[in-house]
């Protein structure tokens, strides 16, 4: 094994130029995967807004109801009834709502007449969205009760009102680690950048060297067998490129802990190595093409960043256009990157949600199969040349 | 018999690198190949070791014909290439390992060879030195020690002291006259006749791809009309002195430049003793005399009409 072991003398003796890429994304991954939480919640809190009620009509059970049913879900202002005080205390925010009730409101509403109740709120507020649908949902009880139960007392409606709307439904939040997968999203993202620079440039560097004339020839007149010396490289390849995945997956397990040992976390790392294999491969054709050492940093920074712009890693796939990612298709690093936004939104996982995901890796290893093929042509019609 | 050469014919489109070349290494020896730069010595030793495909003949090293995936004969070939061939990412110690683990799997036989090949070549005090930190004598003594570290039958140096300093080269020319008296058949290539003279036993001169001579220095020597080449300082030259000379028996050429008139002679006649004569019976003064017995170079001259540096 005395190729593979120089191998990784070659990678040792160049290890500060690959760990440069390996700790900038390290510390870029963690600082944006925290700052980057989504905008996505798994608990709910309910709010309650303050608003102002005032009852110009009789003291009825109707109005008494809505009132006490209003104050349950929001906070009643002690306000003077004045038009000029309740303007000025909605301008400055300190209600959000003005509920009047008018004179003679309850007697319309029990003979069925047209009655409406006066409403001012904040213009286009949630809060006033909110409350609309209180005073309506209340309204509209209390009149289907009196349309189908003549002469029931005001004491029962708000009794029957009461009781229909303060049932609930309890809910359960299906996506809630969707939070935690768009953390580890970004992490895996931007894996794409540092792992192509590091498989481009670590690969390249190595096979610079054993492909260089003299040490090749050298090489063919020793007693190893050219079939051996090729294996023990590929060998020392797979190595470095499933090492360098290693560490990127070990570090995501470190840092996001048990999210990790999920069926997302599982899809993630699962797509990260599909890429590692396109990239293998496209770095080894790339060490069969560049000619010179500087080359070879060029490359690596060239196919890594170009890739990784136009793929979606930097920039959302969905704030490029539609010409760049036309582009952008034709890299592993798009498809990687579609993957990794799929696989993040999923909150059920079954063989329809998957099907992308999984055709997505395929395309990815497709990718992989077409540039070796490519490679092997271009080495075969060296060696003719040669 | 070491290595059989027949007949072998290497062309590039119109070019013929090698055409019928023929040698024969006994085991033992020292070859020399000598030859002016594109006279095929490397295209040969490319051949040999099936670095190349040729277009006609055959080779057989240690009486079994060569191909690139004759790995027992390759076991037994050591292999010095004119470009220095190590890792930069490697010590002097590592390279030397690397290379010597390419035909000795036994790490601590390995071991043993290795820090022998490094006394050899005199690198001891540079064991953990990167190749970008030698001088360029130095390098060419790591790309020997890597080439004969695992104690190879024969070995093969194509030009091994190009661009080399004094010291290393005679350091480098000694090792391989002990290497051939530790037992290793010597091919060495090269276009230096110096060298070619001092170690090998037996010499093949190349030119476009051919043989053209072969033999021991003396046989090859022997070969040629000319003799020693003798040089005098001469203070008070006229014209007449050339044309005496020119007409003198055994004279092949005269001439004189730089106070100093040079002579070249026959093989086999007592010619300093005639040309003395005819200085003091002619009354010339004259100061040093130096007289030289034919060269390499005199032998190529000769043969192919252009001299072995063109």
């Amino acid at each position: 094994m005395q190729v593979f072991k120089v191998f990784f003398r070659i990678i040792k003796k160049n290890l500060g130029e690959l760990s440069v890429y390996m700790i900038i994304f390290l510390v870029l991954a963690v600082l944006l995967s925290s700052i980057n939480t989504g905008s996505q919640y798994n608990e709910f809190a309910q709010t309650k807004s303050k608003i102002a009620f005032i009852n110009n009509d009789k003291t009825s059970a109707l109005t008494d109801g809505l009132r006490d049913y209003l104050n349950e879900n929001a906070i009643i202002a002690d306000i003077k009834n004045d038009e000029r005080t309740l303007q000025d205390a909605l301008f400055y925010r300190d209600i959000e709502y003005i509920v009047k009730v008018p004179s003679g409101f309850s007697d319309k509403f029990y003979n069925g007449e047209k009655a409406e109740i006066e409403i001012t709120k904040v213009p286009d507020s949630i809060s006033g969205v909110y409350m609309d649908n209180m005073v309506e949902k209340y309204l509209n009880t209390a009149r289907i009760y009196i349309n189908n139960m003549k002469n029931i007392s005001g004491e029962k409606l708000t009794q029957y009102i009461q009781k229909d709307l303060s049932k609930t439904a309890n809910v359960n939040l299906s996506a809630a680690d969707a939070v935690q997968t768009k953390k580890y999203l970004y992490y895996y993202n931007y894996a794409a950048y540092s792992l192509s620079a590091i498989l481009i440039l670590g690969v390249c560097i190595v096979m610079f060297v054993f492909n260089k004339l003299d040490i090749k020839r050298r090489n063919l007149c020793s007693p190893l067998k050219n079939s051996s010396i090729n294996m023990q490289l590929i060998l020392g390849n797979l190595t470095l490129s499933l090492g360098a995945w290693l560490i990127i997956v070990i570090t995501s397990i470190i840092i996001y802990r048990k999210d990790m040992f999920t069926i997302s976390g599982g899809l993630f790392i699962l797509n990260l190595l599909v890429f590692t294999i396109a990239m293998l491969s496209i770095s080894f054709l790339i060490s069969n093409i560049v000619k010179s050492r500087p080359a070879t940093s060029a490359a690596a920074n060239v196919v890594a960043l170009g890739s990784s712009f136009i793929g979606g890693v930097f920039v959302p796939q969905y704030l490029l256009g539609a010409k760049v990612l036309t582009i952008a298709s034709f890299t592993p690093t798009y498809w990687y990157v579609k993957s990794n936004n799929i696989i993040s939104s999923l909150a059920v996982y079954n063989a329809q949600t998957l099907k992308p995901v999984f055709t997505n890796m395929l395309i990815v290893f497709a990718f992989a199969v077409a540039v070796l093929a490519i490679t092997l042509v271009v080495m075969k019609q060296r060696k003719t040349v040669s | 018999m070491v290595i059989k050469v027949e007949n072998l014919v290497k062309r590039y489109g119109d070019l013929i690198a090698l055409d019928h070349f023929n040698v024969e290494v006994q085991e033992g020896e020292i070859l020399g190949l000598l030859g002016p730069n594109g006279s095929g010595k490397t295209t040969a030793i490319n051949c040999i070791l099936s670095l190349l495909k040729y277009d006609k003949g055959s080779i057989e090293i240690f009486g079994r014909p060569m191909s690139p995936s004759a790995y027992d004969i390759k076991r037994n070939i050591g292999i010095i290439m004119q470009n220095v061939a190590v890792f930069e990412e490697l010590t002097v110690y590592e390279n030397i390992d690397y290379f010597c683990g390419l035909y000795v799997t036994d790490k601590s036989h390995r071991k043993m060879l290795v820090d022998e090949a490094i006394d050899f070549v005199g690198l001891n005090d540079f064991r953990k030195f990167y190749p970008k930190k030698l001088s360029g004598g130095l390098l060419r003594r790591l790309n020997i020690a890597c080439g004969i570290a695992h104690k190879p039958k024969l070995i093969i140096l194509d030009e091994p002291t190009v661009a080399v300093d004094p010291q290393s080269r005679n350091n480098i020319l000694e090792g391989i006259l002990k290497l051939n008296k530790d037992g290793s058949t010597v091919v060495y290539t090269s276009h230096y006749m110096e060298e070619v003279e001092h170690i090998c036993s037996r010499i093949v001169i190349m030119d476009k791809g051919k043989t053209i001579a072969s033999g021991t220095n003396d046989e090859l020597k022997s070969m040629i009309k000319s003799g020693e080449k003798i040089t005098i300082e001469i203070f008070n030259f006229n014209a007449k002195i050339l044309s005496d000379l020119k007409n003198m028996k055994n004279i092949v050429s005269c001439e004189f430049a730089d106070n100093h008139l040079i002579v070249k002679s026959m093989r086999g006649e007592n010619n300093l003793m005639v040309l003395l004569e005819y200085l003091k019976s002619n009354n010339i003064a004259f100061g040093k005399i130096y007289s030289e017995p034919p060269t390499l170079n005199d032998v190529f001259l000769e043969i192919t009409g252009k001299e072995l540096r063109d």
